[in-house]
């Protein structure tokens, strides 16, 4: 038994000092929330090449569902999400006002929310021998004129619009917008059950040269890849928008939707100990169009989001250059070029 | 780790060809589509539209022929009014308008490919490796392709649901006619009856209590696809469980939940009371 000991205490303890040196050398690495819908995952990519290379940070990933990574981020179980839909999530809501986390940057301008349209329905596309079914169509007012050319096939009197899966945030709202709008006797409020389905429905129907109208929002590869475009809405009002998000409201008001603000969700021991990232992560700003295309581009060769991201980062340094300090700068250029 | 050089992905020739079909045959599968969504879509306003004490008026008639027990019989009826009582009535005529036509397409494919089976082997050694693909394969992998082709909604789901429902309806009337007895074969055979008369009047009446436990078995697994169904627009039953789960509305979700294991209750005993045999005889 002795022996044994000996024999297979030695290496043991070797190894175990060794791998605990190596460990101490490195330091430990930020947590990124692995993100799964498109924009989150290109965003991800482009801040953690940027930490890594330019800053010299390691990174890894954790997935999970959004809520479980809001609640892991609060507990500094992971330390930064890339694209957080700050102001929407109870759990959110509350660990900010705690301290725990903090939302940084504006980092898409003019991310939105509606109701969209392929642009033949209105414009027709000679191109495809498609004619414009709906040339008045402007803003949702039009849209009970035409509810024959969004027919249901399920319910051949009336029109067919696309919402988005039961229990997301946005089903509530669309479904309250239908009646704010008065076209809940014209259109059947079709829940689409999935964010898949609603994707494949809608990018089927722009194949095949057909009418649809649907909910969508943005960034989304969808909308940079296609022609679409968004029916008019009244302006924000903030009064309305309560009675849209309250299910139980009898008499919702129309507004377009509240204005999303995207930023960069870290963690309080995360800001305190990383400064510079801090700094530059409020600075992050995608122009919204360019980052659509992107996105389609990704979305149509099927490239991976850290492959895409560095072509991002090498094709577009004008604008992440205005993001970090210019060592930070010269660093990534310098590793984009090596690879 | 696995040598790159030896590694190859389907990936892009499948997306490519899914791609194509939907671009230039699209519009033949949505004709398609919009006969059978024609057909669920009268069922179920009938179903709707009957009112319910005449449904339940119906089933108890059903259930008491099947099973000729007064108790059995107030059972499904009383189970079936309290789905009704928890306001879900609507939903499950939706959910059972989809589920008898989903059952009827597999009873119609899978009864005569299982008669097909049974008499060739070679048939049989084809079928059975793809019914095991039919059984496992996820049914997301195959559902939005199909919802590509054939849109959103009833139409998927009913494929979807025949998809998974079928293989064990096709596997138990192929082992029910396989068990039938050889010497009674060869004692009709001495008898000269011909090919037709031996399946219609030997060998599917005494593959009868297996072929019905086959059907018995579709519509419990055409009910285990309605949430699957309700991920891809299907109306329903699955519907309310999948609110309910997304909401964190527990309550919701098993209302809705326990609506569904009722009708399965409510068919599985009809259909079984329909496979044994019969006690006609007790007087």
């Amino acid at each position: 038994m002795v022996n044994l000991k000996k024999w297979l205490g030695g290496p043991l303890l070797a190894y175990a000092l060794v791998t605990q040196s190596v460990m101490a050398d490195q330091k430990a690495p930020v947590h990124f929330a692995d993100l799964t819908w498109e924009s989150g995952s290109l965003i991800t990519e482009v801040l953690r090449l940027i930490t890594e290379k330019g800053y010299d940070v390691p990174t890894d990933t954790l997935p999970g569902s959004t809520v479980s990574l809001e609640a892991a981020l609060a507990k500094n179980d992971i330390q930064v999400i890339g694209e957080e839909w700050a102001g929407r999530s109870p759990v959110w809501i509350k660990a900010e006002a705690e301290g725990k986390v903090q939302g940084l940057g504006d980092i898409v301008k003019n991310a939105s929310e509606g109701w969209w349209v392929p642009e033949y329905v209105i414009k027709g596309d000679p191109e495809k021998g498609i004619k414009a079914l709906a040339p008045d169509l402007k803003s949702v007012n039009d849209l009970a004129r035409y509810k024959d050319v969004f027919r249901d096939q399920e319910d051949p009197s009336r029109g067919r619009f696309l919402n988005s899966p039961t229990g997301w945030t946005s089903e509530t709202v669309n479904s309250q917008k239908l009646k704010a709008y008065g076209l809940d006797k014209d259109f059947v409020n079709f829940r689409t059950g999935s964010g898949a389905a609603l994707d494949a429905e809608v990018s089927s129907s722009i194949k095949r040269g057909k009418p649809v109208l649907f909910y969508y929002w943005s960034p989304t590869p969808l909308i940079g890849r296609y022609k679409l475009i968004r029916l008019e809405e009244p302006a924000f009002d903030a009064e309305a928008w309560k009675t849209l998000t309250d299910v139980n409201n009898p008499n919702p008001k129309g507004t377009r939707s509240l204005p999303a603000k995207l930023a960069v969700g870290v963690s309080a021991p995360f800001s305190k100990q990383y400064p510079q990232l801090v700094e530059f992560y409020q600075k992050v700003d995608f122009p919204i169009d360019l980052l659509n295309t992107t996105l389609a581009q990704m979305s149509e060769t099927r490239t991976e989001p850290r492959k895409a991201a560095q072509a991002f980062l090498r094709e577009q340094p004008q604008i992440w250059h205005a993001w970090v300090t210019p060592e930070a700068a010269a660093k990534v250029d310098a590793a984009l070029k090596a690879n | 780790m696995f040598p790159d050089n030896l590694t190859f992905s389907i990936a892009g020739w499948v997306n490519e060809g899914v791609d194509a079909l939907v671009s230039n045959y699209g519009d033949v599968f949505r004709h398609i589509s919009d006969s059978l969504l024609w057909a669920i879509v009268n069922l179920e306003n009938l179903l709707r539209l009957t009112p319910w004490w005449l449904m339940l008026a119906i089933v108890g008639v059903i259930a008491w022929h099947a099973t000729r027990k007064v108790v059995s019989t107030l059972l499904i009826v009383g189970l079936l009014f309290l789905v009704g009582a928890v306001g879900l009535w609507d939903k499950l005529m939706q959910t059972l308008a989809l589920m008898m036509v989903a059952t009827v397409i597999s009873v119609l494919l899978g009864i005569p490919l299982g008669i097909l089976a049974a008499r060739s082997n070679r048939l049989r050694s084809v079928l059975m490796p793809l019914l095991d693909i039919m059984q496992t394969m996820p049914s997301f992998v195959y559902l939005i392709p199909v919802l590509m082709l054939f849109g959103l909604g009833k139409v998927p789901a009913i494929f979807a649901t025949v998809i998974y429902a079928v293989p064990p309806l096709i596997r138990l009337t192929d082992l029910g006619l396989r068990q039938v007895d050889r010497e009674v074969m060869e004692a009709i055979n001495a008898f000269g009856a011909t090919p037709m008369q031996q399946l219609f009047g030997v060998q599917l009446p005494l593959a009868m209590p297996s072929i019905m436990a086959g059907v018995n078995q579709t519509t419990m697994m055409a009910l285990s696809m309605v949430v699957i169904a309700s991920m891809i627009g299907a109306r329903g039953l699955g519907e309310d469980v999948l609110v309910g789960i997304q909401t964190l509305n527990v309550g919701k979700g098993l209302e809705a939940g326990l609506a569904i294991v009722i009708l399965a209750v409510v068919i599985d005993r009809i259909t079984q009371a329909y496979g044994r045999p019969r006690h006609r005889e007790q007087k």
